[in-house]
């Protein structure tokens, strides 16, 4: 039962202020085991504070990003799962599944978690299971101005995993959740 | 062996003893004068042959749990509780009244035993595979029903609600479909029903069991280590320890629960039945929970100030030594100012499970639990026993030398640390007891393997005290009481005290005196 944060595109401060109320306080420490930050934080900051949430951070760089030290795209195993992180603004068409199928079995994952397009979007297809936390502030895209706050929590368990998706429409929280499971465990790696 | 100082009203006059029944045929050769003037200090005169080496008495009459020696007359004790085990009814009083002076085991009869005492099992052995089988399945469904984690729950919801599952593998492409969420449960929840939140809340409680637990008799092997025994040791006591908290949660976990809990698992892990095995966790669960209902009053914090709580029980100790010892109260209170709650707290809350080694510790447990009196009567006489034996020692300290002492107690005889605590009891109920039972004729019987076991070799000093005592008693008492330590032999409930060694040492006889009314 271990509970993964992803979110990312927050853009602070440049394209928004901070976090909405209601997530933050729904985001307390404690409770997560690891954080997965598709990127464009964009300060050192919001890294701060999400190391706070929890010690096990992951970010992955995004173009507006201050800190260049963090890499493009970082891959880590979760229980009986891989999970692979992006931006996505190296994958061109920005947001095009087949393309982001193709990173996805480059990387040899799982569940692919990308960003850029500030819109939530789960796929499945043959390799695995792609998921765009969308935007965790609502900040404005380079495609859109319509973004509703959102982020994602898995919960992995054994060889299922429960996404549960945070949405901030018309100032309420609502969550939704998508629920899939593997068939065959992974080989454990040699 | 120690040569601690014996308190003078306990070592006076109780070298005349009565013949044990059972003494071995070893020991015909020195014949005790049944009523030999108790004037005579001294032991009768060790006569030859002292008994070999290989009767050298074990550290502790129970000694470690692998392989003990027992004397014959436990051997009838034990053989008496084997017959009483057996019976169809088995008459409780009668048990407690032989398993009170402690369990020979042999027979590995103990969790049987403690079973019986804690009332897990009925009187009559008829109903015990009815009653273990229904407390066993209850035991089960705790643990089902409180040990899952909240995503079984929500799974469990599901499955319910009847909502699809993707599988990942499968040759499809497609958005995934989103669904709603079952009660509104998700994991960030701040509801206070939200089974997340109250998961998240308890994930605390969790964490310090679990703590505890790892480090619960680090030096025993059962217990900590890396093996895989230890580990699924450590595991079950969690599991125990977790249900508890969740069942009771006006007291939920407080440390030192885990070493209430230790020391009956050990014994129950050990029943050499293999289906009481299967099942330790089951019955370790109830009889904890019975154990700890006498005394879960001293592990509420609210209640520590209260009439039932920790406070007032330790300031029962204080009286009862006050009692029986006003000398060394006084000495404690009032001159050096210890004060009972920094040594007693640990006594009382964790039923003395971290004063002595493990075995000793079992032995004290077996005559906690089965004296009539009742588990905390029993455990406060222990407790005042236990100071009045180092009632040298402390008179002799200051505040720091006697803290000290008292924080690690110094390792004991069991059986005189229990015959002491037995002495200590209020007149009426040992009235009873004495017209009801035989002397005590374990302890005496060690005592004298002890005294004459290993001080043979000074039985000529001996004599030559005995000698000077006849002339200047003072001197050879004092003499006599370092050389031989805090051992005498049995003095039987009946006899009296002579007048004349009261006012001897000027030292105040009077609560002696009391309890041979």
């Amino acid at each position: 039962m271990v509970l993964v944060l992803a979110l990312g595109d927050l853009h602070i401060p440049h394209r928004a202020a901070d976090l909405p109320s209601k997530f933050k306080s729904m985001l307390v420490p404690g409770k997560i085991q690891h954080i997965l930050c598709t990127g464009n934080l964009c300060i050192k900051e919001i890294h701060d504070y999400l190391k706070s949430l929890c010690p096990d951070l992951h970010v992955s760089r995004g173009e507006y990003d201050e800190d260049a030290r963090y890499s493009e795209t970082k891959t880590l195993t979760i229980g009986q799962f891989k999970l692979g992180l992006c931006h996505g603004h190296q994958v061109v068409p920005w947001g095009d599944l087949d393309s982001l199928a193709m990173l996805q079995r480059q990387l040899d994952v799982d569940i692919l978690v990308t960003g850029h397009t500030h819109q939530f979007k789960a796929y499945k297809h043959e390799g695995g299971v792609v998921i765009n936390p969308g935007s965790a502030t609502g900040a404005y895209s380079s495609i859109t101005y319509d973004v509703n706050p959102s982020f994602v929590l898995m919960d992995i368990d054994g060889l299922r995993v429960v996404v549960y998706v945070y949405e901030l429409i018309d100032g309420e929280v609502k969550v939704d959740k998508i629920d899939f499971k593997k068939t065959a465990p992974t080989q454990s790696a040699p | 062996m120690g040569k601690k100082g014996v308190p003078e009203w306990l070592n006076s006059s109780l070298w005349s003893s009565k013949p044990c029944t059972d003494c071995p045929p070893i020991y015909a050769s020195e014949p005790l004068k049944p009523e030999s003037p108790p004037r005579q200090r001294s032991p009768p005169p060790p006569q030859p042959p002292p008994p070999p080496p290989k009767l050298e008495p074990p550290a502790s009459l129970q000694g470690d749990p692998g392989s003990p020696k027992f004397s014959p007359e436990e051997i009838s004790r034990q053989s008496q509780i084997l017959s009483e085990l057996s019976k169809k009814v088995i008459n409780i009083g009668e048990l407690r009244r032989l398993v009170c002076q402690g369990i020979p085991d042999g027979a590995r009869i103990r969790p049987t035993i403690w079973k019986l005492l804690l009332q897990y099992l009925p009187n009559d052995r008829a109903f015990w595979p009815h009653e273990l089988e229904k407390k066993r399945s209850q035991y089960k469904s705790f643990k089902d029903e409180l040990l899952q984690n909240p995503s079984d729950i929500t799974r469990r919801m599901d499955e319910s609600a009847h909502v699809k599952h993707a599988v990942l593998n499968d040759e499809s492409r497609a958005l995934l479909q989103r669904s709603e969420i079952t009660h509104g449960e998700h994991p960030l929840s701040l509801g206070s029903t939200s089974v997340w939140n109250q998961f998240f809340q308890e994930a605390e409680i969790i964490e310090q069991i679990e703590r505890d637990v790892k480090r619960t008799h680090p030096e025993m092997q059962f217990f900590a280590g890396d093996s895989c025994f230890a580990k699924t040791n450590q595991e079950s006591l969690k599991r125990i320890l977790i249900v508890f908290a969740k069942l009771n949660p006006g007291i939920r976990y407080v440390q030192g629960m885990n070493e209430v809990l230790a020391p009956l698992f050990y014994v129950f892990r050990n029943d050499p039945e293999e289906n009481n095995v299967a099942h330790v966790e089951a019955d370790t669960f109830f009889c904890f929970v019975e154990l700890l209902s006498g005394f879960r009053d001293n592990f509420c914090k609210q209640l520590d100030n209260s009439v039932v709580g920790i406070r007032s029980t330790i300031t029962k100790l204080s009286l009862l030594l006050k009692k029986h010892d006003e000398e060394l109260w006084r000495h404690l209170d009032v001159t050096t100012k210890v004060n009972p709650h920094f040594y007693a707290f640990r006594w009382i809350t964790l039923l003395l499970s971290q004063e002595f080694e493990f075995a000793d510790c079992l032995s004290i447990w077996d005559t906690i639990l089965s004296d009539p009196e009742g588990p905390q009567e029993t455990l406060l006489r222990i407790c005042c026993a236990m100071l009045i034996l180092v009632r040298r020692r402390l008179l002799a300290g200051d505040f720091t030398a006697n803290l000290k002492l008292l924080q690690h107690y110094p390792a004991t005889n069991i059986g005189h640390l229990l015959y002491v605590a037995n002495k200590l009891r209020g007149p009426f109920i040992s009235i009873f007891i004495s017209l009801m039972e035989k002397p005590y004729n374990r302890y005496g019987l060690h005592v004298f393997v002890q005294a004459f076991g290993s001080y043979w070799r000074y039985s000529v000093i001996i004599a030559g005290l005995k000698f000077m005592y006849l002339f200047d008693g003072k001197m050879g008492k004092a003499v006599f009481n370092r050389l031989l330590g805090a051992r005498h032999p049995l003095k039987s409930i009946k006899t009296s005290l002579p007048k004349e060694i009261h006012t001897k040492n000027g030292v105040n006889f009077t609560s002696v005196a009391k309890l041979n009314e």
